[in-house]
């Protein structure tokens, strides 16, 4: 049998028959059961995923499982690209899930909500095995409503958990509806609804059919992968959903978005036109900015963590534009290197996401807050999550000998590469891409040393933070395996190469992408060389190196008490908070994120020269949020009033409505 | 040395010079070496002496020709200068001061107050002069000190 069915065959029944073994478990047990179930699907669907990189492909035609178009599942390496990363967070997670909602467990335990973890995961595991329109539809629709479910875990906790979910229903459906029409529209015009059909057919679309179909498939997948301008459910989802979930949904799910536009764009539609990519490439530049910017100010940890995780999805949109742009121009070679690093940043954010989720989990889970600015402290009381998170944090600011630093490196090689018969457009965006990629990081850096500088170091600003507790041990051993990963990743991103190299070959990007073996990635069409395991020898060598001299050279060495002006003694509320980090950067860039202050001077009632009181307030808003879907919120608000006029009651109205209806229905059909 | 300087110099008298000269001794054994960074503490003053410290500092004294500098904080300085009598509520901050500082460290009693409490010595929330709190190196007799005794002195440790 083939490697890639069993292991899917296993990972669906075991998500099966946990959804339905965690129902009647018991209250205490059910935490464990389900997330055992998931991690056993996370194992499963990623040895799918491992069997797919590795060159096993596998289709299958079921027409019995669904009524009319059947259930068809098509497995390539680039499925089993996103299959192995769903499979392994899923994996991480399940076993974070254990303690997370277990024995003095954080959020919700209900067994609907328990049972519905593992569905969630297998629908995740449909999305890239699908080969059918339909199918992948299906798979989609089963991703969101779950998901859904999910986010709404703590409903009964929290209004904002609400608002949440509304915003998240109504952007993830309005987005499966643009790609529910632009995916029938393709399927319609190519004459089969199956993805063999599609790619066959592919080449030979209109221009304006394809530009239609890909323009409406991108707005569907770019909403998924929580690109700015299409973000606003991201930041609100993130935050408010159960640790899990949101571990699960921003590093496993919003990929599937990235999936569905290299699906849609790279293989379906077989490249297309060079608008499209710089239209996506500027959607890239512009989330991964404004992304970055709105996480370096924020103040809630986990917030701060979905604005990190929109920078990221533009950084790679930025690599997938890269590889469309490069790949019209004949520049297979370069294509496939940006389309590499965008593969690989995505598999290096889930790794990285899924553990600083999980740390901003056990962060609330002991302690109760989600503000950084109430946070501190917690090195002491929770070394070990504190050790990992810092593994994460290293990671996400792309700093070596971090995961990040490699695929962003391997970025900058694609976008740093000029051809010489480029023309303007391409001379000029260029340049400006990789700057964007330059200041991403930089601001980048800064977010992650606030909240680590903030969040864990120092001393606790709350009582939250001051009593906090240790994580228990499941939690620690899965955040251990999302560390191991990272870690992984960032010395040997080699073993990842031949799996890049089999996607790029298949969806006709360059084939030879990394010349030689060995531990160094050797770009073979641009000539540049990174070798990250040494680059962590190097770096790790240097730190240990400084800390011996310094101790061999430091005998007069002398601790002293901190310096606290003479007037000690040094309180909690002489530290920077994140809000006071992060000052500097919001006043550079004011101007983007118009920034809402407020400074009350109470004057003592004896003279208005004495103080008595100063009260700050700030609040920063997103301003894309407001600008864009305030007018449409209040639009649609305005015309649901306006309809509520039709209904009046009247039992004779609604049936001349319905007369009405069906008149037009009829007049439409016989004059077509 | 500048000689329309020290021509200006007659409230210096001897006690300054022969305490510079200490002082001279002092820093060079500690390794000044003509560079010194000060730290400035106002244990309790009427704000004379700072006036005077000030205008050593100024445009027409210039100790920083003589390789002193004023710095912000103790952590930075290897001379602490102090004014004024210690008072009760700056006993433990002048203390904490001292302590902050990285050795080897000078300390320098401006002014006739840190020296034996002044005018103010008998009165209400004094502790008593710089030295029963923290160990003197050089006194510095006035009051207030002319600026040219303060830079004097400063010369002394500075070597310069
Ligand atoms: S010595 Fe004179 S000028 Fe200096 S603090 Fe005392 S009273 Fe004021």
């Amino acid at each position: 049998m083939n490697p890639v069915a069993a292991a899917l065959g296993a990972a669906f029944a075991l998500a099966g028959s946990g959804a339905i073994a965690a129902l009647p478990a018991p209250a205490r047990w059910g935490p464990a059961v389900v997330g055992a179930a998931t991690a056993g699907v996370g194992i499963a669907g990623a040895a799918a995923g491992g069997a797919a990189v590795s060159g096993t492909v596998w289709q299958a035609y079921l027409p019995d499982l669904l009524p009319l178009a059947g259930v068809r599942l098509a497995v390539d390496p680039l499925a089993g690209w996103f299959l192995l990363l769903v499979g392994g967070v899923a994996a991480v997670v399940g076993v974070y899930t254990i303690g997370y909602l277990g024995r003095d467990g954080h959020g919700p335990a209900a067994r609907g909500a328990l049972a519905v973890l593992p569905v969630f995961v297998a629908a995740m595991l449909l999305v890239p095995a699908a080969g059918s329109v339909s199918t992948f539809l299906l798979a989609w629709e089963l991703m969101a409503v779950t998901s859904l479910l999910l986010v709404l875990g703590e409903h009964r906790h929290s209004p904002a958990v609400r608002t949440a979910g509304l915003w998240y229903a109504a952007m993830t459906q309005a987005g499966f509806v643009t790609v529910l029409l632009g995916l029938t529209r393709l399927a319609a015009a190519a004459g089969g609804e199956s993805f063999a059909a599609i790619r066959a057919a592919g080449a030979g679309l209109s221009p304006v059919t394809a530009g239609g179909v890909f323009l409406l498939c991108l707005a569907g997948f770019a909403s998924k992968a929580g690109a700015v301008p299409l973000h606003p459910w991201l930041p609100r989802a993130h935050a408010e959903a159960p640790s899990h979930v949101s571990a699960l949904m921003s590093a496993a799910m919003v990929k599937l978005g990235v999936y569905g536009i290299v699906r849609v764009g790279f293989d379906l539609l077989g490249g297309g036109a060079r608008w499209w990519w710089l239209l996506l490439g500027a959607l890239g530049a512009v989330s991964a900015l404004y992304g970055i910017l709105q996480a370096a100010v924020a103040t809630d940890l986990k917030r701060l963590l979905a604005f990190s995780t929109s920078e990221n999805v533009g950084l790679i949109l930025l690599g997938l534009a890269a590889a469309g742009v490069w790949a019209g121009a004949g520049q297979d070679g370069v294509a496939g290197v940006a389309l590499a690093a965008a593969l690989l940043h995505a598999a290096n954010h889930a790794g990285f996401k899924t553990l600083l989720f999980c740390g901003a989990g056990s962060v609330l889970r002991s302690t109760g807050t989600r503000d950084l600015d109430a946070l501190g402290g917690l090195s002491r009381r929770m070394p070990a999550t504190t050790a990992l998170f810092t593994v994460g944090a290293l990671c996400a600011a792309a700093l070596p000998p971090g995961n990040g630093f490699v695929s962003e490196w391997l970025l900058l090689q694609a976008l740093l590469h000029q051809a010489p018969q480029a023309g303007t457009v391409l001379t000029v965006a260029a340049p400006v891409a990789v700057a964007v990629v330059a200041l991403t990081a930089g601001v980048g850096v800064a977010t992650y040393v606030k909240v680590l500088g903030t969040g864990f170091l120092a001393r606790p600003r709350g009582d939250g933070a001051a009593t906090a507790v240790e994580s228990p041990r499941s939690m620690l051993v899965a955040m251990g395996l999302a560390a191991a990963a990272c870690a992984g990743l960032a010395i040997v991103p080699v073993v990842a190469a031949p799996a890049l190299e089999r996607i790029a070959g298949e969806l006709r990007a360059g084939p030879e992408l990394f010349a030689g073996g060995g531990v160094d990635l050797r770009l073979a069409g641009i000539g540049s060389i990174v070798s990250p395991l040494w680059v962590a020898v190097g770096v790790i060598g240097l730190a240990v190196g400084f800390a011996a001299a310094g101790r061999a050279l430091g005998r007069a060495r002398r601790r002293a008490p901190a310096w606290d002006c003479g007037d000690g003694p040094l309180t909690a509320r002489m530290e920077y908070t994140a809000t006071s980090f992060a000052e500097p950067l919001q006043r550079v860039f004011d101007d983007v994120l118009a920034p809402e202050q407020d400074v009350d001077v109470t004057p003592a009632a004896e003279s208005a020269y004495i103080v008595r009181a100063v009260a700050y307030r700030r609040r920063l808003p997103d301003r894309i949020e407001a600008h864009l879907y305030g007018p449409v919120i209040a639009a649609a608000d305005a015309v649901g009033r306006a309809g509520r006029r039709l209904a009046n009651g009247s039992v004779h109205r609604y049936l001349a409505y319905m007369l009405a209806a069906l008149v037009a229905v009829l007049v439409a059909g016989v004059i077509r | 040395m500048d000689g329309g300087l020290s021509g200006q110099d007659p409230a210096c008298g001897a006690g300054g010079r022969a305490g510079s000269r200490a002082a001279a001794a002092a820093a060079l054994g500690a390794g000044l070496g003509g560079s010194v960074q000060v730290r400035h503490v106002d244990a309790g003053s009427c704000n004379g002496c700072e006036i005077e410290i000030g205008q050593a500092f100024g445009p027409v004294y210039d100790a920083e020709r003589h390789g002193v500098r004023l710095v912000a904080s103790p952590r930075h300085a290897d001379v602490l200068t102090v004014t004024g009598p210690v008072t009760v509520n700056m006993a433990q901050p002048l203390r904490a001061t001292y302590e902050a500082m990285p050795r080897p460290r000078l300390v320098v009693a401006v002014g006739d107050c840190a020296r034996d409490c002044g005018v103010f010595a008998g009165g209400h929330g004094v502790l008593g002069p710089v030295g029963d709190v923290v160990p003197v190196d050089v006194r510095v007799p006035g009051c207030p000190p002319e600026p040219a005794a303060i830079v004097a002195a400063l010369r002394g440790v500075s070597g310069r």
